[in-house]
């Protein structure tokens, strides 16, 4: 099939940040993790953020797909396409911001000779493998057109999806070292990956609608947003139950909260609480808001950027303070302290990520960009145009879900 | 069974940092960071106080890994690069660490240290005991309570070089050890204790 020019121009640009972004990678695999701003005392950065973001990003898709099948939501059934090339996208973007993080991709094998049943990352590469290969089958068979197995797969597909945050928060909600020791860590990682990414497919289903290759009616825009404001109000009243239990003893971990609040990770608390919660429920909860694109774009897009901020709070204020306080302080192993004298040590937590790791982050994200729209051009609008030219006795016989494309 | 450990009394301790230097030379630890270091406790600044004049107070705590009986880190490790030998040590397997620094993150006592860029170490070649495996750029390193010298009877550098002597080695499984009296007493103090990883390292006080 044909791409417009202006597709194709789109592609040739995405390619030609990934390529630079894949050039980057290649250059912190030859230099070390150093080229990136991460150090002994804050030694997860940028792409752990972007990984939690992306695993989250691609929950709405499959929820939205299964749940088309698992609650019988019949309204759902057209989105199912895009929403799971949506989700599938963004669960490789994920995959690959870990693998990009690794110090030692050489020995990645040395997992599967001797993995250690016991660490939440093992239980995490073992849950996205299962929720990829569930997407791709998901995927396959939409496009087929195999009703009766996409609506088995969904059984599996809903609670699979669900275990993806849990694990993902248990990589850090499991560490008591750390400010993340809560048991809400997971339903907090549950209810960020429900709201960004149901905002996320939205945004792409009008994307999608504007490229005119999958319609995106008013009625279900209005009824996409609602369950969106929905999201957002369940994940604001998580975060307002961990945020009082820190708060309320005034002890422990009032530390850490005065550090979101007030301190070095308080413009991402605040965006969040505010740009990323509060402004688009109310964008989100009036029903003639709901009809205008616009508005309802703009607060998905507002969710979207307000879970990353969420991330970087989350994942950055635990390594501000570290438990055992005191000069020196920490020995940071970075290229600065390799020189010796002052800028060996800190003596508490501080990252800002370098130009390389911005590089490979919007590779990536171009990656999947051209993943997206590649994929939609030829499932999607392909489809349309096979069915249209074989005629009617195709058209008629496929499934509720074929609607995708028509 | 043995639990090999170390008691550090910080009464003794004079925050002379040689131990710091001994470790450094002995196991070979690239520039810019340390195995095991000397904090001065809840101080901005090297040898300052803690409190507010006239309630002073000043605590050196050398500090490295602590060998814990439930270390957080290996728990978390993927690939069990990190593990608990049969001396009762914390060691890390460089061949099998894939640099996901699960470990760095679990670890409440920031005592593990990254190899972010390829090792640099200032005399341009490598020192220490030869014993000592050289470790690549993007694994994780620390503390191996110096696997290389305890294998073979002798004590830690640490232990060896401390000249306020504050350092005792020994087995805590061996009742009738020097370390297993000094830990049966009252005045032990263990870092960070309601963190649950049960360190053998421990101090006096
Ligand atoms: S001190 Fe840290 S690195 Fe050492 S055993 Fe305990 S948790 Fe592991
Ligand atoms: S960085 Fe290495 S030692 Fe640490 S958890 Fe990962 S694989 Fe294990």
């Amino acid at each position: 099939m044909q791409l417009t020019s202006k597709t194709k121009g789109i592609c040739i640009l995405l390619g030609v940040l990934a390529a630079i972004g894949v050039g980057t990678w290649i250059y912190q695999l030859v230099n070390g993790l150093g080229v990136t701003g991460m150090s002994n005392v804050n030694s997860w950065g940028t792409y752990i953020i972007m990984f939690m973001l992306f695993v989250g990003l691609s929950a709405g898709g499959l929820i939205v797909a299964s749940s088309a099948h698992v609650f019988n939501i019949e309204s759902f059934k057209p989105l199912a396409l895009p929403a799971v090339i949506c989700s599938t996208v963004c669960i490789c973007l994920a995959g690959m911001f870990i693998l990009i993080d690794l110090g030692g991709i050489v020995r990645i094998w040395r997992i599967l000779t001797g993995p250690n049943f016991v660490s939440p990352l093992l239980w995490d590469m073992c849950v996205i493998t299962c929720y990829l290969v569930i997407n791709i089958l998901d995927l396959v068979w939409i496009s087929k057109g195999a009703e009766e197995k996409v609506r088995k797969l969904s059984y599996v597909a809903l609670p699979v999806a669900i275990l993806v945050h849990s694990v993902t928060a248990w990589i850090f909600g499991l560490q008591i070292a750390r400010e993340w020791y809560t048991a809400i860590m997971a339903p907090i990682f549950v209810a960020s990956a429900l709201d960004s990414g149901l905002a996320l497919l939205i945004v792409c289903l009008v994307a999608l609608d504007r490229a005119g290759i999958a319609e995106f009616p008013v009625k279900l825009q209005n009824m996409l947003g609602k369950l969106l404001a929905t999201f957002v109000a369940v994940d604001a009243f998580f975060i307002g139950c961990e945020v009082l239990t820190m708060a309320y003893p005034g002890a422990g971990q009032a530390q850490a909260l005065a550090i979101m609040a007030t301190g070095e990770t308080a413009p991402f608390f605040w965006f969040e609480m505010i740009g990323g919660l509060l402004i688009p429920f109310l964008l989100l909860a009036g029903q003639k808001r709901r009809n205008s694109t616009g508005l309802v774009v703009t607060a998905s897009l507002l969710v979207v950027f307000g879970v990353f901020c969420k991330r970087c709070w989350l994942l950055l204020t635990s390594f501000v303070e570290p438990n055992m306080y005191g000069a020196p302080g920490i020995s940071l192993g970075t290229h600065a302290a390799q020189t010796g004298g002052r800028a060996t040590w800190a003596l508490t937590g501080s990252y800002m990520p370098t130009l390389p790791e911005v590089v490979i982050v919007i590779g990536v994200l171009a990656l999947g960009g051209l993943a997206f729209t590649l994929l939609s051009q030829y499932l999607i609008k392909g489809r349309t145009q096979t069915q249209g030219a074989a005629g009617e006795a195709h058209a008629a016989k496929p499934a509720e879900a074929n609607r995708a494309a028509v | 069974m043995t639990k090999l450990a170390i008691a550090i009394n910080l009464h003794r301790c004079t925050g002379c940092h040689t131990c710091v230097n001994a470790c450094k030379m002995q196991n070979n630890v690239p520039m810019g960071m340390l195995w095991n270091r000397v904090i001065t406790e809840n101080s901005a600044v090297s040898d300052g106080v803690e409190g507010t004049y006239p309630n002073i107070s000043r605590t050196t705590i050398p500090l490295a890994c602590q060998h814990c009986e439930n270390p957080a880190c290996q728990k978390v490790c993927p690939t069990g690069a990190t593990y608990k030998d049969d001396m009762g040590r914390v060691e890390i397997d460089y061949d099998k660490c894939i640099g996901c620094r699960m470990c760095m993150a679990a670890c409440p006592y920031n005592v593990r240290v990254f190899n972010w860029n390829e090792p640099d170490r200032d005399p341009g070649f490598n020192y220490g005991d030869a014993r000592v495996p050289v470790r690549s750029k993007g694994v994780v390193e620390k503390c191996t309570l110096c696997k290389e010298r305890t294998d073979n009877g002798q004590v830690p550098m640490c232990v060896e070089c401390c000249p306020m002597e504050a350092r005792v080695y020994g087995d805590l499984d061996d009742p009738n050890s020097e370390i297993s009296k000094l830990r049966a007493k009252n005045n032990v103090r263990i870092l960070l204790e309601d963190m649950g990883t049960k360190p053998q390292v421990f101090y006096l006080e």
